[in-house]
């Protein structure tokens, strides 16, 4: 107990701030990945199919933010995979036809995109994505992932 | 310009300037304190917002890591080989011992970036947010280009002392 | 207007009135007495008083210092009263006394962080400070021992408080914070407020002090809270770049800034307009039509080139990108022509009024239940009168 002097004596006080898990929302279900797999296969199907833009739009629609980390991984793997098959002169227009909120997910998946091996090595696509995303709504999806406390 | 770099660029620009949105805000933690809450981690978690990965490829990346009155902007420079590595080093080192000249440095790097950034309420109220995103995105320009100079230079410069060296054995 | 006219030769929609730079320093805030005639702000440590004439430049009148730490706000009672508190967890009251200067009082806050916020209830016998010790401390003038003393709002608060504002009647209290509520307190103090003002009040029966009312989750940083006392309407701008509107039957409305960054500040203009303003440098005007909150205009908007926001404006094409985008694509004349440059001011042909993030609107003047006038403070160190 030498060191007594540098304990944070209030993080043992359950009131004195809020932890991260105290942020998010509360989820009345998790989603489960057994529930998620039809969605999943849905996804790929279209993607291979060509419908790209079917495929985003169904992909940044209620994407699990209640899941647990396996799941979120598996899905998002999933729209890794279709982000990244679209060809550059597309993305213009499928970004055009998202929604606010559509929007606000692509840019969380972009954002996780670039943070993970496996799409870093994608390269300039996610980059592309960003940048047609910003030139067709501006800084506001961005602002909008800052504060927002759902993860994918 | 590369067709690469400027949708990197761009997306820098952009996560900065929706991150550089900074208030005066007083520790609630510690009495009569006012700190960069992103240097204080794992303490208030709502002060800290989501934090933004841009990546080219897997050697250059930028973390902008935001909270309510600081920004912590991390540049991982390119290096393709061991004198690059070197290059990097020194030059970053360089800047940091300097940091106060630069006002935004940090003296040192998170951990895996080459050069960090540390943007607070008192810069972004002392000087215009739209300059500050400028002169991190001319820095990200001009440090490839001075890593490749100094390389040039660098091998030029052996080259010579090479041959001044290995010509006395010559017969 | 004279001034203006000639200080803004180009600028065509004549929204700014005047533009007095104060401090060199940010003011977080500032305040008019009731006539218009006084204009107190915060600078550093320090709460400065001006007078003011018409759209001459303000005259020095007084300087306010006894705090050690940033003001962080500062407030104006209808009897002329100054109320400032700073992040050193104190709050003074400023007494004009007859020979032009003024008496400091200190409150009783008991907080042990910073204040962040104050403001007067609208009769002037009490004021509401909020603070980073998750605490709003109610507090009002004790004749018997001749001080300020306060009593605590805690429960549920988690985090510091950002904004505060009292409703017409003087009772209810809105705040909002960093923890992403916004929440309605009852501040009701015995024996200063009378139960008889808030007998039909649809939030509610019963007021006792400190009751929370209502509490409206967002998640963001809620940044400036404004209550509609006659429509019983709150507006609040959060940190995600919208404005929300609920009322007392937690109807809900939320309308995005048009150019994605967050709002600081909001006045209500009547009962269905909102101007609000924040890190993108120039108000915004929102309007209700047929229920639904939509963006009106932009006041002072700079026609800045090189800003990104317009390049990322819809229907901007592929190729013009090139063209829309002078930081990128450096060619070598630009280059040359940039280095020129250097070291002067930059070209922007006009820039807004402000030139850093307003994080302060109050209402300057009205007519006919329609505030015409609107004056800002910004973290550049300006007041801006605009008209609306």
């Amino acid at each position: 107990m030498t060191d007594w002097r540098r304990i944070d004596i209030d993080a043992f006080d359950p009131e004195s701030r809020l932890k991260t898990e105290d942020l998010l929302p509360p989820y009345t279900t998790q989603v489960t990945l057994a529930e998620l797999q039809p969605k999943i296969t849905q996804l790929r199907n279209l993607s291979t199919s060509g419908d790209i833009s079917a495929a985003v739009q169904l992909a940044m629609q209620d994407p699990p933010y209640s899941a647990d980390g396996a799941t979120k991984a598996a899905y998002f793997q999933a729209v890794l995979d279709t982000l990244s098959q679209v060809r550059q002169a597309d993305i213009a227009n499928i970004v055009k036809q998202l929604s606010l909120d559509q929007e606000a997910v692509l840019v969380k998946y972009l954002y996780k995109g670039m943070s993970v091996p496996e799409g870093q090595r994608q390269g300039g696509i996610l980059l592309a994505w960003f940048e047609k995303l910003t030139q067709a709504s501006g800084i506001a999806p961005i602002t909008h992932y800052l504060s927002d406390r759902r993860t994918v | 310009m590369s067709q690469s770099l400027r949708p990197y660029l761009n997306a820098v620009r952009f996560s900065l300037e929706a991150a550089l949105t900074l208030s005066n805000f007083s520790s609630q933690e510690v009495e009569r304190h006012n700190r960069p809450e992103i240097e204080v981690a794992h303490q208030s978690a709502e002060l800290l917002l989501q934090p933004m990965h841009i990546s080219r490829n897997e050697n250059e990346q930028v973390l902008i890591e935001s909270s309510v009155n600081s920004v912590r902007v991390s540049l991982m420079v390119k290096q393709a080989d061991e004198i690059e590595q070197i290059l990097v080093h020194k030059f970053t080192r360089f800047l940091e011992q300097r940091a106060e000249a630069f006002y935004i440095l940090r003296r040192e790097p998170i951990k895996g970036y080459s050069i960090t950034f540390l943007i607070t309420n008192k810069h972004t109220e002392s000087m215009k947010t739209n300059k500050l995103v400028d002169f991190i995105i001319e820095f990200m320009e001009e440090v490839d280009k001075e890593i490749s100079e100094m390389k040039l230079f660098l091998n030029a410069r052996a080259r010579f002392v090479a041959e001044a060296y290995l010509g006395e054995f010559v017969y | 207007m004279s001034y203006a006219a000639a200080k803004f030769p180009s600028n065509a929609d004549k929204s700014v009135l005047s533009v007095f730079k104060l401090i060199k320093g940010p003011i977080y805030s500032h305040c008019y007495n009731a006539d218009r005639s006084l204009l107190a702000i915060t600078s550093d440590n320090k709460c400065l008083v001006f007078q003011l004439s018409g759209t001459k430049q303000p005259r020095m009148f007084a300087t306010l210092e006894n705090h050690d730490k940033v003001v962080t706000a500062v407030d104006m009672s209808i009897h002329g009263r100054i109320v400032t508190c700073s992040q050193d967890r104190n709050a003074y009251v400023w007494e004009p006394l007859s020979d032009g200067t003024y008496k400091p009082t200190l409150v009783l806050l008991r907080i042990n962080r910073a204040a962040t916020c104050v403001k007067w209830a609208p009769n002037g016998y009490k004021f509401a400070v909020g603070s980073s010790a998750r605490i709003i401390a109610v507090c009002y003038y004790e004749h018997d021992n001749n001080w300020w003393v306060s009593k605590h709002i805690k429960k549920p608060i988690k985090s510091t408080v950002n904004c505060l504002e009292w409703h017409s009647n003087g009772v209810l209290l809105a705040c909002g914070g960093t923890d992403g509520f916004v929440r309605v307190f009852s501040g009701f103090v015995k024996g200063l407020d009378s139960k008889d003002i808030m007998a039909n009040s649809p939030w509610g029966t019963k007021f006792p002090f400190g009751s929370l009312i209502r509490e409206y989750y967002h998640g963001d940083y809620i940044h400036a809270v404004e209550w509609r006392s006659n429509l019983e309407k709150l507006a609040f701008v959060t940190h995600n770049g919208t404005l929300g509107i609920v009322d007392h039957q937690d109807h809900l409305q939320e309308v995005n800034s048009p150019d994605g960054l967050p709002f600081r500040a909001l006045v209500w203009i009547n009962d269905h307009e909102i101007l609000c303003a924040g890190y993108s440098c120039h108000p915004v005007l929102f309007a209700e039509s047929s229920q639904q909150w939509k963006f009106a205009k932009n006041l002072d908007k700079a026609a800045r080139s090189s800003s990104p926001a317009t390049t990322g404006q819809p229907g901007a094409t592929g190729d013009a990108e090139e063209e829309e985008n002078p930081t990128f694509g450096i060619s070598a004349l630009r280059k040359f022509k940039e280095l020129d440059l250097k070291g002067k001011v930059s070209t922007e042909q006009q820039e807004s009024a402000h030139d850093n993030a307003i994080v302060q609107l109050l209402p300057f003047a009205e007519s006919n239940g329609q505030v015409v006038q609107v004056s800002s403070c910004g973290l550049d160190g300006k007041v801006v009168l605009y008209n609306v």
